[in-house]
């Protein structure tokens, strides 16, 4: 493990041996030290099966450095990175790439300047930053016990999957820069991710905790609500193909922002003409129910951060707001680039993530912190309900993707788990899981947006980076398919 | 590491670096590296082992038996990636994007990638195996957006690659074409189809021929990964699904017919491809699996643990992207073989129907029994002629309704890259190798609008 204190005399020293350099007009150094542990779970009743497949973790740190040279009037960038190592000879390596690798880029106009002061202070765990082996195997075994339990109760022992996994993420990051950029951050999550099945009775179920201490984290809760989750939704019916009114539930919410709306949300998607949403900064591109925005600075919350991998402090950016396309998530290169062409965007959201960790190894692209998805008239979980009167709630899809392209906003998905008939007004059958194919525009998924709940949850999905602090929708409207006849 | 009274895993995973430059110091990392594998191993089985009298299935790791292995395998290439100066692949780079930006004005975005290197791997395991294995990877990457004012763009994302050096990016790849011709092709494809009509859907199947590079997805999602063994065992059911092949071991499609005798699906690290290598990441030396034998499904990819809860015998298919992650099975060059007809007479023989050209997005069902995958073009087939272009279309099918209507393969085998396969927590993004030849068969079209 890596102390911030060494991180940052890594950066602060680094700095000075490379603005010393021949040439250079400015420089970036970025250092940090991540852990990510992943308890893999998987029970399976009638195979031979190991509970918890594997604790497992990997580590990582470097160096990242950006750099400016100036020659004459030729200004030339380039990024060097090094594993493994906080020394003055890393440093020197990573300059050394940065140099050989420098090149004209018209687009660069410089690096981030210092603004303001963070608001986030001392919001990591160190107990778990300190977390012993044993403990970390010992959460996968509550999640599992959580689950366990609640199918031993309801007398389920057989055809039982219960899997998943408990992440841990440790990171510590500092960045120093000639723009007077100087500062740290330091943040631990927790997530327990669930799913249980009662096979033979094609069921399944979600399940899942977050925080960002380990005294509040509920790996048991997280089994319990996949188990109850998969064995409320046996005797599910199949429905025919056509238009039905549908409640998104937190899950699919999420999936459809991580994998649709949140990539158009990005300066990077406006500056590769891939959204739909080009072009229509300040117009109505959804229901004025809907308001979206990024917020990186509510203690408490796993996307939450002190400072941006470009020690820019977090805040809030506004993204929709009451149906009105108000704003882009934007790191600094791009913010600069776009920034006087049409609007201003302030670079929040410029993170460094690669495989779950804030990495060295790469130059800061734009992710959000916290999704916060809201609407200034929210409902009750039964008036939710009665807006759709007759129609499908959708508890969790999967594959989500925009299937034509990003821009023409096409999208389709299985719904697979915890989901039910809904009629007047009130969830009155499960729908069998895998039957039923959404085939919709996500445009026309924003615009008739009819109702949005109060509760919201912190929702992650699988594969995404991203967190989602998620409500239910009512959406009107929604073209799904009937498939996969051959499931009885 | 396998450790505890009832076994069980432990693991731990860093990435080196400067630090490591010495014997000393990398026995410290592998010292630190084995002494929390093995804590985390013997608190793993220790809970195993109090869990068994509420979960019975619970059972210590078994690991079938496989030939130890001693070798070294090297790097393949004509052109050494170490000797390409990066200012050679920085003017690749720019002289492609410059190209494909002047080709016309309607082109809104230009995305290179290129990379060439050699990566080597150590593999020593306790029952005495000692494998040094060396890869070359030159890859190439296009992406192209263009529009027309006010209209909708058209994206195309395309990969040229081999595990071999700089001679990939010169020609020596699938589709014998230098990277920057390769870019202005695709640059050209994107602009023909932003002047074509949207393909409209279809609500009955209709007669569809997709091609190779179409195949290449098809055969990664429907038939590679439903055939990993892992995910028959249940394992991937929270993430990616589970296995429309292997629903339990009573009630499984092994030995049943579940596509046209026309259709035969095999795994093979041995050939050229993204897929290609020696041992896998269990020490274990990686051999064919036939998968799809006339229609007939036969058996899965597999590791030492899966092969020994199935019965089987090891296959070799273990794979992590990196070495610090752990290895979960992977589809290798996984295709469909190749048929005997040539493929214009497969078209020809079309009264009306539809060609489905390069795949493009795929979006599956959680254990694949149905897909829509996205194709980078659409032509309609009119009297054995192909005519109109559409844009923004593809298909949808239940997996073995698609299969079982095949009735027609090309003997026009190819097999593409597929650099970016995700599968497993936290994610790993992998190489594998996919293809085929042209086939026909019957499905429901996707697109913008109803027909």
């Amino acid at each position: 493990m890596i102390s911030v204190e060494d991180l940052r005399t890594c950066v602060r020293n680094g700095i000075d041996f490379v603005k010393s350099q021949k040439d250079i007009a400015d420089v970036e150094i970025f250092a940090s030290w991540n852990e990510h542990i992943t308890v893999r779970l998987n029970y399976t009743s009638d195979i031979l099966c190991n509970g918890v497949q594997e604790p497992k973790s990997t580590q990582v740190n470097g160096i990242g450095l950006f750099a400016v040279f100036k020659t004459g009037k030729e200004i030339k960038v380039g990024f060097g990175s090094v594993s493994n190592t906080m020394s003055p000879k890393g440093v020197a390596e990573a300059f050394q790439k940065a140099k050989r690798n420098k090149i004209h880029d018209p687009d660069f106009k410089s690096l981030p300047e210092s603004a303001g002061k963070p608001v986030l202070e001392n919001y990591h765990d160190p107990a778990v930053m300190d977390i012993s082996d044993e403990t970390i195997v010992d959460l996968g075994w509550r999640g599992l016990k959580g689950a366990l339990t609640e199918f031993n109760q309801k007398y389920f022992d057989k055809s039982i999957i219960i899997g998943g996994d408990i992440t841990i993420r440790k990171e510590r990051m500092a960045i120093a820069s000639t723009k007077g950029i100087d500062d740290f951050d330091e943040s631990t999550i927790l997530t327990a991710n669930m799913t249980a099945m009662v096979e033979k009775e094609k069921v399944k179920g979600a399940g899942w905790n977050t925080s960002t201490h380990v005294s509040q984290f509920n790996p048991e809760e997280a089994g319990h609500e996949s188990a109850e989750s998969a064995i409320k939704t046996i005797g599910g019916e199949r429905i025919s193909s056509g238009t039905y009114n549908v409640i998104f539930g937190r899950q699919p919410l999420t999936d459809l922002f991580i994998n649709i709306i949140i990539p158009a949300l990005s300066l990077s998607s406006v500056n590769a003409s891939d959204t739909p949403f080009l072009g229509k900064l300040g117009k109505k591109i959804a229901s004025d129910l809907l308001t979206v925005y990024d917020d990186g600075i509510i203690k408490g919350a796993i996307g939450s951060k002190k400072i941006s991998c470009e020690g820019i402090p977090t805040g809030r950016t506004d993204l929709i707001h009451q149906g009105l396309l108000v704003g882009f998530l934007s790191n600094n290169y791009l913010s600069k680039k776009l920034g006087n062409v049409f609007a201003t965007f302030i670079p929040r959201n410029g993170f460094r993530y690669s495989k779950g960790i804030r990495s060295h190894t790469v130059q800061p692209r734009i992710c959000p912190t916290n999704i916060i998805i809201e609407s200034k008239e929210k409902v009750d979980s039964r008036t939710l309900l009665s807006k759709i009167n007759d129609g499908i709630y959708i508890g969790r899809i999967w594959y989500t993707y925009p299937i034509n392209g990003l821009a023409a906003g096409d999208f389709t998905s299985t719904i697979i788990a915890d989901s039910y008939l809904v009629k007047g007004g009130k969830i009155v059958k499960p729908l069998r899981p895998n039957t039923v194919r959404i085939n919709s525009n996500i445009m026309d998924i924003l615009h008739n947006i009819i109702a949005v709940s109060k509760d919201t949850k912190q929702t992650i999905v699988w594969g995404g980076e991203e967190v989602v602090i998620a409500p239910e929708i009512a959406v009107q409207g929604v073209k799904l398919d009937n498939i996969a006849g051959f499931i009885t | 590491m396998l450790a505890g009274e009832m076994s069980a895993w432990g693991f731990y995973g860093q990435t080196l670096g400067e630090d490591e430059s010495n014997a000393k110091s990398i026995y410290k990392t592998l010292t630190l590296g084995i002494n929390k594998a093995y804590a985390r191993a013997v608190a793993n089985a220790n809970k195993k082992a109090e869990f068994k009298l509420i979960a019975p299935s619970l059972t210590g790791v078994n690991l079938a038996k496989i030939d130890i292995c001693s070798d070294t395998v090297h790097a393949t290439f004509d052109e050494d990636p170490r000797d390409v100066l990066l200012k050679n692949i920085l003017a690749l780079c720019t002289s492609t994007s410059r190209d494909m930006r002047s080709v016309s004005k309607d082109v809104r975005y230009t995305y290179i990638d290129i990379q060439t290197g050699i990566s080597r791997e150590l593999f020593c395991s306790t029952e005495g195996a000692c494998i040094d294995q060396s890869c070359t990877l030159t890859q190439g990457l296009v992406t192209v957006v263009a529009q027309k004012a006010g209209g909708i763009p058209e994206v195309c994302n395309d990969y040229v690659g081999g595990l071999r050096g700089w001679e990939v990016l010169k020609g020596k790849n699938v589709y014998k074409q230098p990277f920057d011709v390769f870019a202005l092709l695709r640059t050209r494809e994107t602009l023909e189809l932003i002047e074509s009509e949207f393909l409209p859907a279809t609500s009955e199947p209709v007669v569809v021929v997709t091609n190779p590079h179409f195949n290449a997805l098809l055969v990664h999602e429907i038939v590679g990964h439903p055939a990993e063994a892992d995910r028959a065992l249940k394992l991937e059911t929270a993430y990616a699904g589970r296995s429309w092949l292997f629903r339990d071991f009573q009630d499984n499609e092994l030995g049943k017919q579940i596509a046209s005798s026309l259709l035969t699906a095999y795994s093979d690290p041995a050939m050229d491809g993204y897929g290609h290598y020696k041992y896998d990441m269990e020490g274990t030396p990686a051999k064919r699996v036939n998968i799809i034998e006339n229609g007939i499904f036969k058996g899965f990819m597999n590791g030492r643990e899966y092969a020994e809860v199935l019965n089987q015998s090891p296959n070799g298919s273990m794979r992590a992207t990196e070495s610090e992650l752990v290895p979960l099975v992977r589809m290798t060059n996984t295709v469909f073989a190749n048929g005997n007809k040539p493929p214009g007479e497969i078209i020809a023989e079309v009264k009306e129907g539809y060609y489905i050209v390069n795949h493009r997005t795929p979006s599956i069902s959680e254990s694949r029994e149905n897909f829509r995958i996205s194709a980078q073009k659409v032509y309609q087939i009119e009297n054995g002629k192909i005519t109109g272009l559409y844009r923004q279309g593809g298909i949808t099918a239940d997996s073995k309704d698609f299969f079982m209507n095949i009735d027609a393969v090309g003997n026009d085998f190819e097999i593409f890259p597929v650099p970016n396969c995700g599968k497993g927590q936290p994610m790993q993004i992998m190489r594998v190798g996919n293809g085929g030849p042209t086939l026909r068969s019957k499905a429901r079209l996707t697109g913008r609008k109803e027909l």
